[in-house]
């Protein structure tokens, strides 16, 4: 618990994770209210065929936020990057802090998957807000259950963006891959293309969760199941090689 | 000839030199010292012209740092750490700062073999100990075989062996008519290798004259330094 | 302030150089980017394969990974900037060479001489690819055309890592650097192409893309080449020179 307290204090005061913090809140809010504008006309009139997809688009695009978090929490206990340290990494601190490192790094998983938890609620709120101030009375009814996926969606990719970046130790590899992945240019919606197999790819499924109503692949429980075993399979993957790695290596 | 006069250097709303002045002359080894937080490392910058000043002019021969025609041979430095990218060998790296000053790869050789680096040239530096980088940070301000010498702690994290030999070198240095300033916060070594002292608290100069001088009537310099620190702290209240 | 000689830019030039190539992380990027492209030209003649066979053209498939391909120049362009800010290198850097927007010139010009020959192979190879999966099935291609999409696409590639390593120089920390290029480049700019089509001709990614598309004549409001590359130009420009602003003012 001490050491959970201690991630969330690191967690929290991380140079440049007020940019996750602020992501997080704005982008989505500002996603949808861009695509409920373009949709406006077509909703008015009662022909969206998207319309129930309206917000829920900011939720699944306006991940970022939490991808940061996620990969911040481990890189910046490897990467020092200003001008007048000589060099030391803050994780030899933390392991002598925390001597075992499976309870360190539970603890910052805990601490991630927390601030992730409250970082969605927050970004649906601003989503919610956004969508009602462009659309009015014709906003759709957002369920609770597709909300509580877009949570999970959330939580899984900040831990999917975490276990990564314990694997390679430097934050650039996860934040180009994740981000370009949740975007509309994914890598997985190319390969979705050329093998049915791609559809089970953590960020495909997770989507399920809360979007794809007309042609979707897996229910939406299934979908977030499928995700948690990736992220599941991650984090032990995370866990063995941190355990057996030398930590200056 | 180091000069600084009148230097000012606020930073938002704090005043980190409040108008201190010194010199640093040629021959003489001229020790900065202070507390930590008291302004050393911002002179320096400001002398290398890595901060601006608020105010006031700190002069390399008589001239700001960016006028030098030719820095790396004029003045030497060697700041905090080993001021190179973790992911480089020292070899590669004093390469580079070769390169930008006109000097061949034969130079590099020369220096690393100065500083005792010629075995771990090799190594990123990102593998080094401590001591390893301050010596590539010494070899580096060496390259230019410069008259001026600046050295921020040179024998922070250097092993005794390392010491002595900065302590013989930097002596060597000033009295082939070199000028070396360095700041230390090591009182027993500052005393070992220095002409001059200057003493800063609070971004102002407590102290400055030679050896001596500055030590007057106490027992050691360690003993100056405390009764100059904390008698000026009892002063401001 | 003085102005440095030919030969003293010469040798900041060379150390420059000598900075990019001995960083192991330019080359792991650049071979990464290469393989990467190679998978993504793989997957994307894959597709293309499926489809009615001889309407796709070889050039639209071999050059459709260039939207992700450009990634791997960002990190690129934001590595060679912000690497000055690891370990305190860039204390040496301006201890050796004082005179701060010439070197920060020099720099972009040194990355351009890597980047240069880089963002041509890779961008070939992904054609060249296609071409050899697809020769039989597609429609003919002349080798003018081909050479001016790859020499645009190398084009494309060279200013936007400029642009990238622009950009790390004002913000210094390659995360959010990274945060905000990517952020641009694959989540802004897509949502803008079609909520607000207007901006597509102004914006260094979309105005820059016409440097390697292929002309198509359903489109309007289209941009020449030369105009794209004006434009890209233009942001690039922009972007260094606020940079040199920065970069000569504030404390190092």
């Amino acid at each position: 618990m001490r050491a959970f307290n201690a991630e969330l204090s690191k967690l929290f005061s991380l140079p440049g994770i007020w940019l996750a913090y602020l992501i997080g809140a704005i982008a989505p809010a500002a996603i949808s209210a861009l695509e409920s504008m373009a949709q406006k006309e077509e909703i008015l009139a009662g022909v969206s065929t998207r319309l129930s997809e309206v917000g829920y688009i900011g939720l699944a695009l306006g991940v970022q936020g939490v991808i940061i978090l996620g990969v911040l929490a481990v890189s910046s206990e490897y990467l020092t990057e200003s001008s007048e340290s000589g060099g030391g990494q803050q994780i030899t601190t933390s392991l002598t802090v925390v001597s075992s490192r499976f309870h360190l790094l539970l603890a910052k998983a805990c601490a991630v998957t927390v601030t992730s938890i409250l970082l969605s609620v927050v970004a649906i709120m601003t989503t919610i807000s956004a969508t009602h101030f462009v659309l009015g009375e014709y906003t759709p009814a957002f369920e609770v259950s597709k909300l509580i996926g877009a949570v999970c969606y959330w939580t899984f990719t900040a831990l999917l963006a975490f276990g990564i970046t314990v694997l390679t130790r430097n934050g650039i590899i996860p934040l180009a891959v994740l981000i370009i992945n949740t975007s509309v240019v994914s890598f997985s919606f190319l390969l979705s293309k050329v093998t049915k197999l791609a559809l089970y790819l953590p960020d495909r499924v997770g989507i399920e969760m809360f979007m794809f109503t007309s042609d979707r692949f897996l229910t939406p429980f299934t979908g977030g199941l499928v995700m948690f075993a990736w992220v599941f399979v991650l984090f032990i993957v995370a866990a063995i090689v941190f355990h057996r790695r030398d930590v200056a290596a | 000839m180091l000069e600084i006069n009148n230097l000012v250097k606020h930073r938002g709303t704090h005043e980190i030199l409040s108008g201190i002045s010194f010199k640093a002359r040629p021959g003489r080894v001229t020790g900065f010292l202070g507390p930590n937080g008291a302004g050393k490392s911002s002179t320096l910058r400001i002398l290398l012209g890595l901060d601006r000043a608020t105010s006031g002019s700190a002069l390399i021969n008589g001239k700001p740092f960016a006028e030098l025609h030719n820095p790396l041979a004029t003045v030497g430095a060697s700041l905090d750490g080993s001021g190179a990218h973790r992911k480089r060998t020292g070899r590669a790296h004093l390469r580079w700062i070769a390169r930008a000053a006109g000097l061949p790869n034969s130079r590099v050789e020369e220096v690393l073999e100065i500083v005792g680096l010629t075995d771990a040239a090799g190594q990123k530096v990102g593998k080094y100990s401590l001591g390893m980088g301050k010596r590539l940070g010494m070899a580096a301000a060496l390259l230019g075989d410069p008259q001026i010498l600046v050295l921020d702690e040179p024998v922070n994290g250097l092993d005794p062996e390392g010491i002595r030999f900065i302590r013989t070198f930097l002596r060597e240095r000033a009295e082939s008519g070199n000028t070396v300033l360095l700041s230390s916060h090591l009182m027993g070594e500052l005393a070992e290798t220095v002409d001059d002292v200057v003493i800063i608290k609070h971004g102002k100069i407590v102290a400055d004259g030679t050896l001596e001088q500055v030590i007057g009537n106490h027992s050691s310099l360690e003993e100056a330094f405390f009764a100059l620190t904390s008698e000026k702290a009892g002063d401001t209240v | 302030m003085r102005v440095p000689s030919s030969k003293k830019i010469t040798l900041i030039l060379g150390a420059e150089l000598g900075k990019l190539i001995t960083l192991p992380l330019t080359w792991l990027t650049l071979i990464g980017t290469f393989i990467l492209n190679l998978f993504l030209a793989a997957a994307f003649t894959s597709v293309g394969l499926q489809e009615t066979a001889g309407t796709q053209s070889i050039l639209n498939i071999g050059l459709a990974s260039m939207g992700y391909l450009q990634a791997g120049f960002i990190i690129l362009g934001i590595l060679a900037a912000c690497s000055e800010y690891t370990g305190g290198q860039i204390r040496t850097t301006l201890t050796t060479v004082p005179w701060r927007g010439l070197q920060l010139s020099l720099k972009h010009l040194a990355l351009a001489i890597v980047t240069i020959p880089a963002a041509f192979i890779i961008a070939a190879s992904g054609v060249f690819y296609t071409f050899i999966r697809m020769r039989d099935t597609a429609t003919g291609l002349e080798i003018d055309t081909m050479l001016a999409a790859i020499a645009g696409a190398t084009g494309y590639l060279t200013l936007t890592t400029l642009l990238s390593a622009a950009m790390g120089a004002l913000i210094r920390r390659t995360t959010p650097a990274l945060v905000i290029l990517l952020g641009y480049y694959f989540v802004v700019s897509p949502l803008t192409r079609d909520l607000l089509p207007g901006l597509k001709r102004y914006l260094p990614d979309t105005a820059g893309s016409y440097m390697y598309m292929p002309l198509s004549s359903e489109e309007v409001n289209v941009l020449t080449a030369l105009q794209g590359t004006g434009i890209l130009m233009l942001w690039t420009l922009l972007f260094i020179i606020v940079a040199s602003i920065f970069y000569r003012r504030r404390d190092a």
